[in-house]
């Protein structure tokens, strides 16, 4: 299994260019992180990778498959999960699960043990044999998922599966997707809810305007870290910036407030840590001294800011595989 | 392709459909309405031997008019409005291909019509009791009312896989079945008036005496409506291509003994060129009156020709639309939405 790679992949609707030119490779055996800004083409390249839209140019391949060849061989290898699940809304959350399995070939008595498994895997055991038009939304985004399971795929395609999750169903879905990854399998899944898909995410393909963009130069870009002195208040807060700002040698007025806390920025995790042994070292009573934003939350907001002109690296213009 | 998958997707909507009060109150009121056109049909053909006859060919008439009136709703939008629920791409992406999923649904559309006929059915068992139908008869008309049921629910699917949008989807159904029950009787009627020329009445004068005179021709001229040049357009009618195709019986006069024969004497009747009429006095039988039974002999029947046009359109529309419902889609059209 190569898991899942795309080449100069573009999709237009008329005149919008939903994806321009997508070169990226997700790995066996991984969990990669699809982000991107609203409107960014992420479900669109998710249709493609699902084999339900084909792309004007450029290839994809799921394992060694090609979907728009062969769409019938690559959906037996890949599973989707879309953002909204379409509920056949007269039907029970068991029989939505055996209908799919059958679907997918598999006899009736085997349909019905698998949406057993399925069902409690997911926590709708309860819910079983409700009709799919009584669950709430995050019930439905379990239901979704078992179905997209149901044939126990190589390749999982999930578009924003935690919207709508409670924290323990998230937590859940995150344990899940790791024992997947880890039995080889690839996973792929969209979401702007940066901070949850840092936890679970091994890779992360970032697209912009349709583009896959380099994240290297945003990753370098300057870093706000948050920085709170024990016992630290909104009235203590210009005392403890001075204090800091001394420390470090740099001019009071260039470090920000964050909830009574003091954010400085470096350009890199050395200087943090050295900026870390001179407070230390000079006595002040360190309590907090984290990132103010979550890795891919930085490389995703300073992406959107660089943007402005048409991206050019080298990882998103193949065009020997176009 | 996969029978399997087929049926699967079949039985998904029909379980749907099964499960909503809405589909039975719709049955109910069917019967309610074949109970009191059974009454008025046994009334109707009371005066002849074959009561029976009419009675089934009334009640097998109703069920072709139910299944037109109310099948483009049920079939309309059974692919676009999948599309809408987000459920179509459900299946797209599963093992089931393209054709199973078009065939499902037409399996469905098909058995959703069916299930008028089969309410029909104590309906039609009990006009048989009135005795007089022919077993010939029987065959022919529920075979011909299945293909009907077939067409129309091939049109319905058709045209919800073509056009985005439900609500266009079923309004495009009812305009094509329309066009078919409604619009050919249009024409023709239309048609046939607008079309009009001269036509020439000869009869035997009399004499003073009141004598008639065999050897001369009186002629009187005037203008008819020439129907004989568009009755063709009646041939796709679907009441007419069940009324044609089915065989008449004829009474002791020569008269048919039911609706079908009926239908279809009006329409054989219409292929007569009206231009000459000869009331010969003196031929002792006055002329050429000639017996429904005559008329139907000498006339052409029509009824594969309508069909074959019917087959045409639905065939065209499914067509259609299983180039659309492909994956992985290339067009689409504007304004729909993979999932």
């Amino acid at each position: 299994m190569s898991g899942i790679i795309a080449e100069g992949v573009t999709r237009s609707f008329g005149e919008v260019h939903a994806v321009r030119h997508a070169s990226f490779h997700a790995r066996a055996g991984r969990v990669t992180g699809l982000v991107g800004p609203n409107g960014a083409g992420k479900t669109t390249l998710l249709l493609m990778l699902a084999s339900l839209l084909a792309p004007d140019t450029g290839s994809i391949r799921i394992g060694d498959i090609d979907p728009v060849a062969e769409p019938l061989a690559a959906r037996r290898l890949l599973g989707w999960m879309p953002d909204a699940l379409g509920a056949w809304p007269s039907l029970t959350a068991r029989e939505t699960i055996t209908t799919t399995a059958r679907l997918y070939d598999m006899s009736t008595p085997d349909a019905a043990a698998r949406a057993t498994e399925l069902l409690a895997l997911v926590g709708l055991q309860e819910l079983a044999d409700a009709p799919a038009k009584v669950l709430s939304r995050g019930q439905k985004q379990k239901l979704g998922l078992a179905r997209a399971l149901v044939h126990d795929p190589q390749v999982l395609l999930l578009d924003e599966p935690a919207s709508g999750l409670d924290p323990q169903a998230r937590v859940h879905l995150r344990l899940l997707l790791r024992d997947f990854a880890s039995q080889g399998r690839t996973v792929l899944i969209s979401s702007h809810i940066l901070s949850e898909l840092e936890e679970v995410v091994d890779d992360a393909v970032f697209l912009v305007a349709g583009s896959v963009v380099d994240a290297a130069p945003a990753q370098s870009a300057t870093r706000a870290w948050r920085v709170r002195l024990a016992g630290a208040t909104d009235e203590r807060f210009s005392a403890d910036a001075w204090q800091v700002a001394s420390t470090l040698g740099i001019p009071v007025e260039s470090v920000g407030a964050d909830r009574g806390a003091v954010l400085v920025g470096f350009p890199g995790e050395d200087a943090a840590a050295a900026a870390l042994r001179l407070l230390v070292e000079a006595r002040l009573a360190v309590a907090e001294f984290a990132p103010a934003q979550s890795a891919l939350e930085h490389t995703f907001l300073n992406l959107r800011s660089a943007t402005a002109s048409p991206p050019a690296h080298p990882s998103s213009e193949t065009e020997a595989g176009a | 392709m996969s029978a399997a998958h087929i049926a699967t997707i079949a039985r998904l909507e029909l379980t749907q459909r099964l499960r909503s009060v809405g589909w039975y109150i719709l049955l109910g009121v069917f019967a309610l309405l074949l109970v009191g056109i059974t009454a008025l049909a046994f009334m109707v053909y009371s005066w002849g031997d074959a009561m029976g006859a009419g009675v089934y060919s009334i009640i097998v008439n109703v069920v072709l008019l139910l299944v037109v009136l109310v099948s483009p709703t049920l079939s309309g939008n059974a692919i676009n409005g999948d599309r809408e629920a987000a459920t179509l791409a459900a299946i797209q992406v599963t093992a089931a291909s393209t054709g199973d999923i078009m065939l499902g649904k037409l399996l469905a559309a098909i058995a959703t019509g069916g299930a008028f006929l089969l309410v029909a059915l104590p309906f039609l068992a009990i006009g048989l009791l009135g005795g007089g139908a022919n077993a010939l008869v029987l065959l022919v008309s529920l075979l011909i009312l299945a293909v009907e049921i077939v067409i129309v629910a091939t049109i319905g699917v058709g045209l919800s896989g073509i056009i985005a949008r439900p609500l266009f989807s079923v309004a495009a159904t009812y305009l094509v079945v329309a066009a078919l029950t409604i619009g050919t009787l249009i024409v023709f009627g239309l048609g046939g008036a607008a079309l009009r020329s001269e036509a020439t009445s000869y009869s035997r004068p009399y004499d003073t005496n009141g004598e008639v005179n065999c050897d001369e021709w009186e002629t009187y001229t005037y203008e008819v409506p020439r129907f004989d040049r568009v009755w063709w357009v009646l041939a796709a009618n679907p009441f007419v291509v069940l009324a044609d195709a089915t065989p008449t019986e004829f009474n002791d006069d020569g008269y048919p003994v039911d609706m079908f024969g009926q239908i279809k004497l009006g329409v054989r009747a219409a292929q007569q060129s009206p231009v000459e009429q000869r009331w010969d006095e003196c031929a002792g039988n006055y002329g050429d009156m000639r017996t429904p039974e005559e008329i139907m002999e000498g006339t052409v029947p029509s009824w594969f020709v309508g069909l074959g046009i019917q087959i045409l359109i639905a065939g065209g529309l499914f067509a259609g639309a299983w180039s659309r419902t492909r994956t992985p889609a290339r067009r689409l059209p504007p304004g729909t939405r993979i999932a």
